[in-house]
């Protein structure tokens, strides 16, 4: 069993990951983030990024975790009902500009952490939301 | 006691606007703040307004250095979701673009970090040796600096001479043997300059995430060529040069040794081009009709890896989704460790041994 095998187990998950496009995707309902980011740096995979997208039609927003394992793409999607999410920052130090761009660009609440402002210089608040202010 | 420094956003030191707040004590660095974001230019967010003939064009001006790199991925990402592969010769071509401006990338890179060192006679001798490397990339595309060459499914214009690209390289490498790796290398100015100042320990280094050089200079050894092949990466052979100082003559040195690995790499590309189309039947621009999807491509960019996320609606002539983390990204955070207990006159060397692009951070 290779290591991405293990990864489910280790993370509580029954699905299977699904290869698309040359990424490892694995659901992850009921997977809390803050897990999914000690197993990551168990396993010493690299962080690479979060890809948040604003769903049509809704106040949901889907949150794409990607990790690099030994060449390997992962990723992780969470859907966002409330935006709010836990942060990743103190687990994983590579995530902090990320979660403070998707905070001002997409106004998501990342639980536990501080943010200095203002990361894009754009507007005169925190949470800014551009897509909302340019509609 | 101690005293804040602020370098930046517009300072000598600094070759774009970013804000470097450095708190000393006497000259010694104890902490750094960074800022971004000052040109912050809502590019993805423009990106949701263009078809998918325009995106291209818009997101080639992401970064005015790989503006080639951003549209690869791009096109790759983009070809994910339409399920077309670029023929054999495109996927050639794609390579000697990507390497050619790994050369002009790293050249400028040697130049700037010349000048910052106080050495100006190299840097003048690396910008001259730059722009060979750029009239290669004007014969071959028309441009200098937004190639425009990739499209979804291959390429937009043929290498019809490869010889002449090959002449060039012949004349870099000699260049690169004979002058710039001995003086780096060798030359008391550099060495004093850049031995055991701004290490990045390879703990710090994956705990920051940081990719490209700057990972490889600090005993990471991750190259996206290598580690996850796209294009035609597969069939060629290159090293991966690794060091493990994690200091600024580390991130000089695998500079120095990718150049030559990167003229390895054209020799090959350019000796086997295979004969055929260059772009995919079915991928004109008329025949395009994206379904409902998502794909992300990767790609090594001269300072690293490059991360394309693409999300496309069926019937829509827009993406509802472009997102790029670019490598300026991951590693600009890891300046902040570099700068910790360095004195106060190095920090411009050091943040500029990242090789930053501001540009890219700030899309």
């Amino acid at each position: 069993m290779n290591t991405l095998d293990t990864i489910p187990e280790k993370l509580g998950v029954t699905d299977a990951w699904v290869e698309k496009g040359r990424v490892h995707w694995l659901p992850c309902d009921g997977l809390k983030v803050r897990d999914l980011a000690k197993t990551m740096a168990a396993l010493h995979a690299r962080f690479i990024t979060i890809t948040a997208t604003e769903l049509p039609e809704g106040e949901e927003i889907r949150m794409e975790y990607h990790w690099d394992l030994d060449g390997q793409l992962l990723g992780f999607p969470f859907l966002v009902s409330n935006k709010q999410i836990e942060s990743i920052y103190d687990l994983c130090e590579a995530a902090n500009w990320i979660e403070r761009e998707i905070h001002e660009y997409y106004a998501v609440d990342f639980i536990g952490r501080e943010y200095e402002l203002l990361f894009l210089r754009q507007g005169d608040k925190p949470g800014v939301n551009l897509r909302e202010e340019d509609e | 006691m101690s005293y804040t420094i602020p370098m930046g956003p517009y300072h000598p030191g600094l070759e774009e606007p970013y804000k470097l707040d450095l708190v000393c004590e006497d000259e010694t660095v104890i902490d750094a703040k960074l800022h971004v974001g000052f040109n912050f230019r809502g590019i993805e967010h423009l990106a949701e307004t263009r078809n998918h003939v325009q995106v291209i064009a818009l997101m080639e001006r992401v970064c005015g250095i790989c503006s080639n790199i951003h549209t690869l991925s791009l096109c790759q990402s983009m070809e994910g979701i339409l399920e077309i592969a670029p023929p054999p010769r495109a996927l050639y071509i794609r390579v000697i673009m990507a390497e050619l401006e790994r050369l002009h990338s790293h050249v400028l890179w040697a130049g700037v970090a010349g000048k910052l060192m106080g050495f100006k006679t190299m840097f003048m001798r690396c910008f001259a040796l730059r722009e060979k490397v750029m009239d290669v990339l004007e014969a071959i595309s028309g441009n200098r600096v937004n190639y425009s060459m990739n499209r979804i499914g291959g390429v937009n214009r043929d290498i019809a001479d490869p010889s002449a690209v090959l002449a060039m390289i012949e004349a870099l490498e000699k260049e690169m043997v004979h002058t710039i790796i001995p003086v780096f290398t060798t030359s008391t100015t550099a060495l004093s300059r850049c031995a055991g100042i701004g290490v990045l320990t390879q703990e710090q280094a994956i705990s920051y995430g940081v990719v490209g050089p700057t990972a490889r200079a600090s005993g990471v050894p991750q190259d996206i060529r290598r580690a996850a092949p796209y294009a035609a990466y597969a069939d060629l052979e290159f090293d991966v040069p690794v060091e493990t100082g994690g200091d600024v003559r580390a991130r000089l040195l695998v500079r120095a040794l990718e150049i030559m690995q990167s003229c390895r790499i054209l020799h090959q590309a350019l000796a086997k081009l295979p004969s055929g189309p260059i772009h995919a039947e079915g991928s004109d621009e008329s025949d395009i009709a994206f379904p409902t999807g998502t794909a992300t491509s990767r790609v090594e960019a001269p300072r690293g890896e490059v991360m394309y996320s693409v999300s496309w609606e069926e019937d829509s002539d827009n993406p509802s989704r472009v997102h790029v983390r670019t490598p300026t990204y991951a590693n600009m955070p890891a300046i902040r460790a570099m700068v910790i207990g360095a004195q106060l006159a190095e920090t411009p060397l050091i943040q500029a041994s990242i090789d930053p692009c501001y540009s890219c951070t700030d899309r």
